[in-house]
């Protein structure tokens, strides 16, 4: 770290005595401008390496919570609506950036999109118009809380200005990655949804926390809306869970490599949406889900 | 919502997580259709080529003209050094990975306008994003479309696992929108004939590598590659565009050659 600072140091310096106009002259017919990675290749490991630094976070006070989509929105009044005075109560004292789930029209969707032979970039584009409509569901029955649906166009840039002007925000949990999804490992479903959606926003903002609001009291060992007898594992760190290869897990499975990498948020929460008192408690920093951690050893 | 209006794979999506792995096994559904199959995504470097100035940029549009009519081109840019400054004031600043994403999204996105400005008369559109629905028509209305290569990721830019500049660079935007519309070819236009054992512009001793596979790339572990890792790890879960073309912009007539199917630099396969 400290050579590296010196070095940050050197190239500043260099740079008030150079007028950044002014391309060093190089032999290689490459017009520079005059910085830290100038000439260099990014994809050289020890270029790489050198850009570890101390990340700086921009809203260190907000909570993300995901709402599920087929968990919790899709379940109807009897669900939604205690889980929304759940939310509005949690607005009295905190931040909240909401993100939502597709749901059961994402689902349908990738079914007719498979049939016609869509590849995995379409289908995420198409999945983004349902989880903007429960966004915008969500965000009528939040609306006498001051706390709406944002256009995805503005909602990254103005992020800072809305939760500073309002008790919360929503968005579709889902990133903007549209035709620019990464083709998955396995079959066609795009794998970057909204639960990798609103990690790598509260990751990107630095935010207090990360919770998963859902049917299901946390991770269990297996599915439990199919096998009874599921127990569930109260905290676990990726690299168990890499272990034991469960077949089916309660969020996005890019989480354990999104996690992995993460530089501010290490942790996040499932919490079951069917006990909404649950969601002020993880907010408070309680046990009351499942907690997964990064696995320690990935970042040192 | 009529069940019986649902295929069976329908039924076991609504009723079943998305993170099932059996589940998603069957997800692969029928054959992927191919969507602009005649269509050749191109990458003009920004560092490369563009940064150049006119010697390079030059020769290459010409290049691209000449090639009108005979090819559907799709030209994504990369950044360059106005990124790295930009990376290098972030970095210090210590901004996170999406925001150093959001800004190696304008220097391509300057490029792209440049390109743009300068093949205008011929009708070639500069497209954001938001805009993909109009490229098929564009593309058969004047056979070429210039797009930004920096995918639309923005604050949702995953960070890389060392260091923390964005990892889904220019070369991963273009090799994805090649992906995933079923493209004829995905060629990176850069200034060096292909791939190197090492950074030929910094080691005499570099080798050379005129085609090779992902696994056999992976075996090497090379310290420095001349396309971004992502393009690599991605290409192995790839549908269609299954191998890319490396070549180097600077020698005339490279471009054409490569766009009639020849292999003028370095082919990399996943197969």
């Amino acid at each position: 770290m400290s050579a590296q600072s010196s070095l940050l140091i050197d190239v500043m310096t260099n740079q008030e005595n150079t007028q950044l106009t002014d391309s060093p002259k190089t032999n290689d017919g490459r017009h520079h401008v005059q910085s830290l990675l100038m000439r260099e290749s990014l994809l050289d490991k020890d270029v790489q390496k050198s850009t570890e630094t101390p990340v700086f976070r921009m809203l260190p006070e907000a909570h993300v919570i995901k709402i599920g989509g087929r968990s919790v929105m899709d379940a109807g009044r009897a669900i939604v609506y205690p889980v929304v005075e759940a939310l509005a109560g949690c607005l009295k004292t905190k931040k909240l950036i909401i993100g939502t789930g597709g749901g059961a029209r994402s689902r349908h969707v990738f079914s007719i999109g498979i049939d016609l032979g869509l590849p995995t970039g379409v289908l995420a584009q198409l999945a983004l118009a349902d989880s903007l409509g429960n966004a915008h569901i969500l965000g009528t029955l939040l609306a006498p809380y001051g706390v709406v649906a944002i256009p995805p166009e503005i909602f990254g840039h103005l992020l800072p200005l809305f939760i500073t002007s309002a008790p919360g925000v929503i968005f579709n949990g889902d990133p903007p990655y549209s035709l620019w999804e990464h083709p998955p490992a396995l079959g066609r479903i795009p794998p970057h949804r909204s639960d990798a959606g609103s990690f790598l926003l509260a990751e990107c903002f630095g935010c207090k926390s990360l919770t998963l609001v859902k049917d299901v009291d946390g991770l269990c060992d297996r599915d439990p809306k199919i096998h009874a007898e599921a127990s569930l594992i109260r905290e676990i760190d990726t690299a168990e869970l890499r272990q034991r290869n469960l077949e089916s897990l309660p969020f996005d499975r890019v989480l354990l490599d999104l996690l992995d990498n993460a530089r501010l948020l290490r942790s996040f929460q499932i919490v079951n949406g069917r006990h909404p008192d649950r969601i002020a408690g993880a907010l408070e920093g309680k046990h009351v889900g499942t907690i997964v951690y990064a696995n320690p050893k990935s970042r040192t | 919502m009529q069940n019986d209006l649902l295929t069976e794979l329908g039924r076991s999506l609504l009723t079943s997580s998305l993170d099932d792995e059996r589940l998603m096994t069957q997800t692969g559904g029928p054959a992927a259709v191919q969507i602009l199959p005649e269509a050749n995504v191109i990458k003009i470097g920004g560092q490369s080529i563009i940064d150049r100035g006119r010697a390079a940029v030059f020769p290459l549009m010409d290049e691209i003209v000449e090639n009108l009519g005979r090819h559907k081109m799709i030209i994504g840019t990369g950044a360059g050094t106005r990124a790295r400054h930009a990376y290098s004031v972030g970095l210090d600043l210590g901004l996170p990975t999406g925001v150093l994403s959001v800004l190696g999204t304008f220097v391509s996105m300057q490029n792209a306008r440049m390109l743009n400005y300068l093949l205008a008369k011929h009708g070639i559109p500069f497209i954001e994003p938001a805009q993909f629905a109009q490229l098929p028509h564009y593309l058969a209305e004047r056979g070429a479309v210039i797009f930004f290569g920096m995918p639309p990721y923005v604050y949702w830019h995953g960070n890389p696992a060392v260091g923390r500049i964005p990892p889904n660079r220019t070369d991963t935007g273009c090799y994805l929108v090649s992906e995933v519309l079923g493209a004829r070819s995905m060629i990176f236009v850069k200034d060096e004939k292909g791939l190197y054992t090492a950074d030929p512009k910094k080691d005499r001793n570099a080798k050379f590598i005129p085609t090779i596979t992902i696994a056999e790339l992976e075996q090497l572990d090379l310290h420095d590659v001349v396309v971004e890792r992502s393009v690599l790890e991605l290409m192995r879960n790839a549908t269609h565009r299954r191998s890319i073309q490396v070549i180097n912009g600077l020698d005339r007539g490279n471009l054409t050659r490569a766009l009639n199917g020849e292999h003028v630099g370095t082919i990399i396969s996943a197969d």
